[in-house]
């Protein structure tokens, strides 16, 4: 019985029908939705545009939170009184969920996250998390 | 009598340069409307006008090496020829806005050309070397020069460029007299005056060096194929990043947050700064810059210096320290603050935001700023070798 879930969730379509998935596939467990924020862009000004705020963490809670709200509400939606766990990532996107993945039991993501710059510039997360994750990956479309 | 070939000729090189204008405005200008300094209609006359003035003096250096030297034989530029190239770079600078992919519009310029005289089997191969190599190295340049600059010099610039902005506006028109004369007002300080004339002041140099490596872009083509004198095609292509500046661009000035004003202004400012002069440099000795690229290892650069400020070079060369090292470490200053002197600083206080920095990532993303014109280049050498409607 799987208890401790991963969701890592951006803002795409893809990552709200993982969330969904983990809910009904899971409903017992403990999950925990993760979001990177400051990832590569094309000239890096995103992540220094961050990293550049007064304090590092206010600012990246302040990106996340609208990510968090809607996660929240997929959750009621459900129907579940689960309590959602959010944790906040920075950097490259992949890497941070690998990284994290070993204090879970599972980790349930997204085929693919929206936009052609991020397919560019990021690559696909789905695809490096199944090779690196040291837990079992489910990947929904 | 003109040609209605010529005309259409005209029309794409007009589209590409209104695409150049409503592009550049942003980066060079974005800080200094930011700032309140000027308006977005100010900040469109200033982008014209400076443009105009690089264009003039040094920009033809460029349209010589893209028009007449790249190919050996400047007959390829047949009429079609022309506006293919010049279809191909307005295609580029369409996806770079559209999907919001920076494609350098010169690399892309460069390749289509490059595409166009290897079909054609007239590539001036030693000219196109030269480009490719000053490519390598003025990206480095770039990078090491602001590398310095986060070294050493970045704490003490941004005491000094520390710019707060006062209430009430900047100035008041006096127009008591027969010319009217902004004057300072009395809420204004000196210190907000000159910070204000200095963010204005690099958007000119911007504009400026935008002007000697981007003109060539639009009108290159058309001169190349004498069918156009370079001076009336200066005048032609700078009219229509005119209009660009003050149309398009009031958009991309206020929606498409550009990576350089998401930098504190300090470290825009000397971004700017080293890459407009890179930028300026290189068109000068006729070769087209990439600016989109240069910038880009500029913020590296200038992040990786700013990290490894706390260990004097004593230390760091017996190796007795390791310090995070990231691009974030601009970070750790706001603007203004008074800063411990070099080695005095404990590595701890710089925010451990390592992971935002990653030079694999990095690595990615400079190379995937050359996808576009890779394509262009490819997508030109198909078309111009196997559609037989360019007249080789």
């Amino acid at each position: 019985m799987v208890s401790r879930v991963l969701v890592p969730i951006d803002d795409s379509k893809m990552s709200e029908r993982a969330l969904e998935y983990a809910l009904e596939v899971y409903p017992d467990a403990e999950i925990t939705v993760l979001h990177v924020v400051g990832k590569p862009s094309q000239m890096w000004g995103h992540a220094t545009g961050l990293a550049l705020a007064d304090d590092l963490e206010d600012a990246a809670a302040e990106h996340a939170e609208p990510i968090f709200d809607r996660a929240r509400e997929i959750v009621a939606d459900a129907g579940g009184d689960a309590e959602l766990e959010t944790r906040i990532e920075l950097g490259n996107p992949a890497r941070a969920i690998i990284d994290r993945a070993n204090d879970y039991e599972t980790v349930v993501i997204g085929t693919h996250s929206g936009s052609v710059v991020d397919r560019v510039f990021v690559g696909n997360i789905a695809e490096k998390v199944v090779q690196g994750s040291p837990v079992p990956v489910v990947v929904v479309r | 009598m003109v040609s209605v070939l010529l005309l259409v000729g005209i029309l794409v090189a007009v589209f590409v340069g209104y695409n150049v204008g409503g592009a550049t405005t942003g980066p060079a200008f974005g800080p200094a409307v930011g700032a309140d300094a000027i308006s977005k209609t100010a900040a469109g006359v200033l982008m014209t006008v400076f443009f105009f003035v690089g264009a003039w003096t040094i920009g033809r250096r460029v349209v010589d090496t893209l028009g007449r030297e790249l190919v050996r034989d400047p007959s390829v530029f047949t009429l079609e020829a022309s506006i293919g190239v010049l279809f191909f770079i307005g295609a580029a600078l369409f996806v770079g806005n559209f999907f919001g992919v920076p494609a350098s519009t010169s690399m892309t310029a460069v390749g289509s050309i490059a595409g166009l005289g290897l079909a054609a089997g007239e590539l001036n191969v030693a000219v196109m070397g030269e480009i490719a190599i000053w490519w390598i190295v003025s990206p480095f340049i770039g990078f090491w020069v602001s590398l310095i600059i986060g070294r050493y010099f970045y704490s003490s610039l941004n005491r000094r460029l520390a710019m707060t902005r006062s209430a009430g506006p900047l100035y008041r028109i006096d127009r008591s007299r027969r010319v009217p004369i902004p004057f300072p007002t009395d809420t204004t300080t000196w210190r907000e005056l000159g910070g204000v004339t200095m963010v204005i002041a690099i958007g000119c140099l911007m504009a400026f060096s935008s002007g000697t490596s981007n003109i060539a872009n639009a009108i290159a083509p058309l001169v190349g194929s004498g069918e156009l004198e370079m001076n009336p095609a200066i005048v032609i292509g700078c009219a229509a990043v005119g209009i660009g500046t003050v149309t398009i661009a009031r958009r991309t000035l206020e929606t498409m947050g550009n990576e350089l004003t998401e930098l504190p202004l300090t470290a825009a400012i000397v971004t700017a700064t080293v890459s407009a002069s890179l930028v300026i440099f290189l068109s000068a000795i006729g070769i087209p810059a990439s600016f989109v690229i240069i910038a880009t290892m500029c913020i590296i650069g200038l992040g990786w210096g700013r990290a490894t400020r706390p260990i004097t070079v004593a230390d760091a060369v017996r190796g007795e320290e390791s310090v995070p090292v990231s691009v974030d470490a601009l970070t750790a200053d706001e603007e203004g603050n008074e800063l411990p002197s070099i080695g005095d600083e404990d590595p701890e206080r710089i925010p451990s935001a390592v992971d935002l920095f990653n030079p694999a990532t990095t690595a990615r993303v400079v190379l995937m700023q050359n996808i576009v014109p890779l394509i262009a280049t490819v997508g030109a050498y198909a078309t111009f070798r196997f559609v037989p409607i360019f007249g080789l």
